[in-house]
């Protein structure tokens, strides 16, 4: 779609010539830049949170699910890549970026020999052909003839030079970039946005700080405007015309969304151990479960924190805690309390890349087997995945209600990319969610009947028993992880241990009729391959099902979000009319799919990625014609050994 | 809740909602039926009633006394007892917290919790019932295993006896004292005064293992226990070390309340729970963050 330059409507166009026309512009809908230099020194967030919180604010789509940083606090290379779009975007897509924004202004640790030149290293063979790359030139220009044959165009920024020597501060060498960039893409030119979000940081600090911000913003655009003028550029970048916005949108991660769920939701006690990438929902809830009349504590340990959880949630408080894999791992004791003494548990698991400390810092979908099955014996429990921000919330709240209702721990899973990805989300989505807080399973003191006949563990049809909280006259409840009889007392009766393992059992029974939430289906399976999927990657199942009909492939999505116990009656019928079954997952085996494979007696395909990067559109798509072509049964994408970069004649 | 006080409780309530007496499963003599006693009277004394008493058991020997008196109880992992009453105290301040277990559970397999409740200093009542044996695994040495004995020397495998009253001053217990259960009466005075502490109140009391332990007998304990002097200012807690220092260097185990010293508190209210305190609670303010 082609526009004559002077109609903007708003949007994200890119610029070049069309025709005899003139400068004209194409839609591009979407852009993908990513921000990349060396971890605490060089600004990588504070460069792409201004950026996310500005297009933001300028009517445009944000999504920065991919997270690039080091299990370290200084030093190694971090990267964030952000999606700009004009309509939410139905994934983070591929690696492929527009712009390459490199930071590094001095030798890197791991490259002392190529001083600034890291992030181009690392990330340039992803530069799209006739991309930009703006970088930090303070410590000398690069050469870089291999990526100009590209038709890549080469903006040497020196940012830091500016900031320390005209300005005298080093700080604002990000905004001398933010400036540059604001340039390329032709956006805020009068610094409106940059202004208003400056304002809101530093006023309190000082007028002088603002304008020396702006002040180095300038100096950016000038640097980019003497580039353009020395390469007679014309037609060079992007142009981001603010978008009228209908309501406010937020930026915000999965963390951020599934701590509110969980204060919506009525939890009132959290517990957490700092973890990546469970941490922000510590301080999340410490900062703000008490302007709720709740309380969040840190604790010694990941053990104390799930104990002390499990002591609130006897009181009858709605408890939490959240942790990542390492600390999941310390805590799986403790399911089993939660399940045979009935005290119910929401449990985060942000996944990471495991086993053992793993790869804290990347993202991985390892851990379903071990809150599936983890512990010893068998317990009721319920295991949720929400694919996105709005589900973390949404699902969040469900998570509550089942915990209370079941009385059995409740893990939710998510990953490190959901937990700390970003994404745009209307303020009205979560203004206009009905929350209903179901407490139906608890006694409150005047349904207590004064006979002394109350049975914590009664046995019902549904298994679920009505529960007594400590602090109610009228009654006392007996409490313990060791088998019991229905008023709570050590019992190794055989007749009574097994109808209380029956019992306990019959809830799942109960969730599957009436809770658990059959698979979302997108296309019609019948005949043809299902991509299976859960969790956070349902977007990029829909985006590879696009890139395959584009390519003459119609599949189906089946995605899952209630994942344990397993919903055979609802997954059988879809799956088995399938051509083939695809599961797509971030771990080595698939642990999913022998899920499916267990319960559905069907043989599943799997497409597998576990090297710590996000699973591509163009993985599941190179997967899936893999499999359909050579009948191969597990792909592993993202393994084969990286090619040879080129930047400068000498590399 | 706690304000609604039925009648004035009868030692008999305890009785209630408990194992039968002849069911309960310690062997005859054992150190605990002393601790049971000793915590029944405290607990009349001080009118709790059994619906407000919310006591966390220990595994092991020890932890059972809970099922063996009227009034809600839990009982979860090995060495956990303390952080669950942890959680249910901060929750409810209005219940009153016992936590009930062994000198395994509390010093070894849980002594993590140990030290940083002695820390955080909740309301909560701690009682260690030490016999320096693990009892209901036939006998293993425990923490406290060696009081007494002329050890010359030990090694990786058999460590000397742990010393529980050190440790807790150390890691800033504001309420710490010791008992024997061979003397419920005075026990039961020092349980009724930690129930009264407003911070996290340790009592270690000696409870023989008559089956497993043939060294810290009844009669041990009693030619080695000795009251604290009634001159002793347990808010000094300077003369709390030198009063260990001066039994240790005799070879005498202090009886009483060695050190006790409330910190300022915040006082919680319960936190909210029922629907009606949740339904309406609006994040929508939360939300200007990610603008």
């Amino acid at each position: 779609m082609v526009q004559a330059s002077g109609v903007w409507t708003g949007g994200l166009y890119l610029r070049q010539p069309v025709g005899g026309e003139g400068i004209a512009s194409v839609i591009v809908n979407h852009l993908k830049l990513l921000v990349g230099g060396v971890q605490l020194r060089d600004g990588v967030v504070t460069v792409s949170d201004i950026l996310g919180r500005i297009f933001t604010r300028a009517g445009f789509h944000v999504l920065a699910m991919e997270r690039g940083y080091a299990s370290t606090i200084y030093g190694a290379h971090q990267y964030d890549p952000i999606v700009v779009a004009e309509e939410p975007p139905v994934s983070w897509g591929d690696p492929e970026i527009d712009i390459l924004v490199a930071l590094d202004y001095d030798s890197n640790p791991d490259a002392q020999e190529q001083p600034n030149r890291d992030t181009i290293l690392r990330h340039s063979k992803y530069l799209k052909d006739g991309g930009l790359l703006v970088y930090d030139s303070s410590t000398g220009d690069i050469h870089t003839e291999a990526l100009e044959r590209r038709g890549i165009k080469i903006f040497p920024i020196p940012a830091r030079n500016i900031a320390r020597d005209e300005l005298k501060r080093d700080v604002v060498k990000n905004v001398v970039t933010v400036g540059a960039l604001f340039r390329l893409l032709e956006f805020d030119r009068d610094a409106t946005h940059l202004r208003a979000l400056l304002e809101e940081r530093f006023l309190r600090k000082g007028r002088e700080i603002v304008d020396l911000n702006l002040r180095a913003a300038q100096r950016g655009l000038e640097v980019v405007e003497s580039v353009l003028k020395a390469k007679s550029w014309t037609n060079v970048g992007y142009r981001l015309e603010p978008r009228p916005t209908k309501e406010p949108m937020l930026l915000l991660s999965g963390n951020d969304a599934l701590s509110m769920g969980a204060i919506r939701a009525g939890c009132r006690y959290y517990a957490g151990y700092p973890i990546t990438p469970a941490s922000a929902i510590l301080e999340f809830m410490e900062e703000h479960l008490p302007k709720f009349g709740g309380r969040a504590m840190q604790g010694q340990n990941e053990r104390e924190s799930i104990r002390a959880a499990i002591g609130a949630a006897i009181t009858g408080v709605r408890s939490m805690v959240g942790t990542s894999g390492p600390g999941l791992s310390l805590k799986v004791e403790e399911f089993g309390v939660s399940g045979v003494s009935e005290v119910p548990m929401v449990i985060v698991d942000t996944q990471r890349a495991g086993p053992s400390t793993g790869m804290p810092t990347k993202s991985e979908q390892g851990d379903l087997f071990l809150v599936a099955y983890g512990g010893h014996g068998e317990i009721p429990r319920i295991v949720l995945a929400p694919a996105t921000q709005e589900e973390c919330y949404t699902l969040m709240i469900d998570a509550h209600n089942l915990a209370d209702k079941y009385q059995c721990p409740v893990f939710f899973l998510t990953d490190l990319n959901l937990s700390e990805g970003r994404k745009v989300v209307p303020q009205s989505f979560f203004e206009q969610q009905a929350v209903t807080i179901d407490r139906s399973t608890l006694v409150r003191e005047g349904d207590l009947r004064r006979d002394g006949t109350y049975k914590r563990f009664v046995f019902t049809p549904s298994g679920i028993s009505p529960r007594l909280v400590p602090g109610t006259v009228g009654g006392v409840i007996k409490v313990t992880g060791s088998e019991h009889d229905e008023r709570g007392f050590v019992s190794t009766d055989p007749a009574t241990r097994k109808a209380m393992m029956e019992k306990r059992a019959r809830k799942m029974e109960t969730y599957l009729k009436e809770d658990a939430k059959p698979p979302q289906v997108f296309g019609k399976p019948e005949g043809k391959p299902v991509l299976v999927g859960w969790g956070s990657t349902r977007p990029l199942l829909l985006d590879a099902q696009q890139r395959l009909r584009a390519r003459g492939t119609e599949t189906a999505v089946v995605h899952f979000t209630h994942l344990w116990p397993f919903h055979t009656a609802a997954a059988k019928p879809l799956l088995e009319k399938a051509s083939a079954v695809i599961s797509v997952e971030q771990n080595f085996s698939g642990q999913f799919a022998d899920l499916v494979q267990t319960y559905c007696l069907i043989p599943v395909c799997r497409i597998v990625k576990y090297n710590g990067l996000p699973i591509y559109a163009s993985d599941v798509v190179g997967g899936t014609e893999q499999i359909l072509r050579n009948g191969t049964q597990h792909v592993r994408v993202g393994v084969e050994a990286p090619a040879p970069v080129k930047v400068s004649e000498g590399d | 809740m706690a304000e609604v006080k039925p009648q004035k409780v009868s030692p008999k309530v305890w009785d209630e909602n408990a194992v039968a007496r002849h069911r309960i499963q310690w062997c005859p003599g054992c150190g605990d039926f002393g601790v049971l006693a000793a915590l029944k009277m405290a607990l009349t004394k001080l009118e709790i009633t059994p619906y407000e008493l919310l006591m966390v058991g220990g595994i092991g020997c020890s932890g059972q006394i809970r099922n063996y008196l009227n009034g809600n109880a839990f009982h979860g992992t090995h060495g956990g007892a303390l952080a669950y009453a942890l959680g249910a105290k901060m929750a409810n301040p209005e219940l009153k917290v016992i936590t009930l277990a062994g000198d395994g559970d509390t010093f070894a397999i849980g002594v993590e919790n140990f030290v940083h409740v002695c820390r955080r200093d909740p309301e909560v009542l701690l009682v260690i019932m030490d016999n320096g044996v693990y009892g209901l695994t036939k006998g293993q040495n425990s923490p406290t295993h060696g009081r007494g004995m002329d050890i010359k020397e030990w090694s990786e495998e058999s460590p000397p006896p742990f010393n529980p009253l050190r440790l807790a001053l150390t890691a800033g217990a504001t309420f710490v004292a010791q008992s024997f259960s061979g003397d419920p009466k005075h026990a039961a005075e020092i349980y009724a005064e930690a129930l009264q502490h407003k911070g996290f109140a340790m009592v270690n009391d000696f409870s023989p293992c008559v089956t497993y332990n043939k060294f810290n007998t009844y009669d041990w304990y009693r030619a080695h226990v000795e009251e604290i002097p009634a001159g002793h200012d347990p808010s000094d807690a300077n003369a709390a070390w030198d009063l260990l220092n001066d039994f240790d260097r005799r070879g005498r185990l202090p009886l009483g309340v060695i050190y006790r010293n409330p910190r300022q508190r915040t006082a919680h209210s319960r936190l909210p729970m029922w629907p009606e305190e949740l339904q309406d609670a609006d994040v929508r303010p939360l939300l200007q963050m990610f603008r």
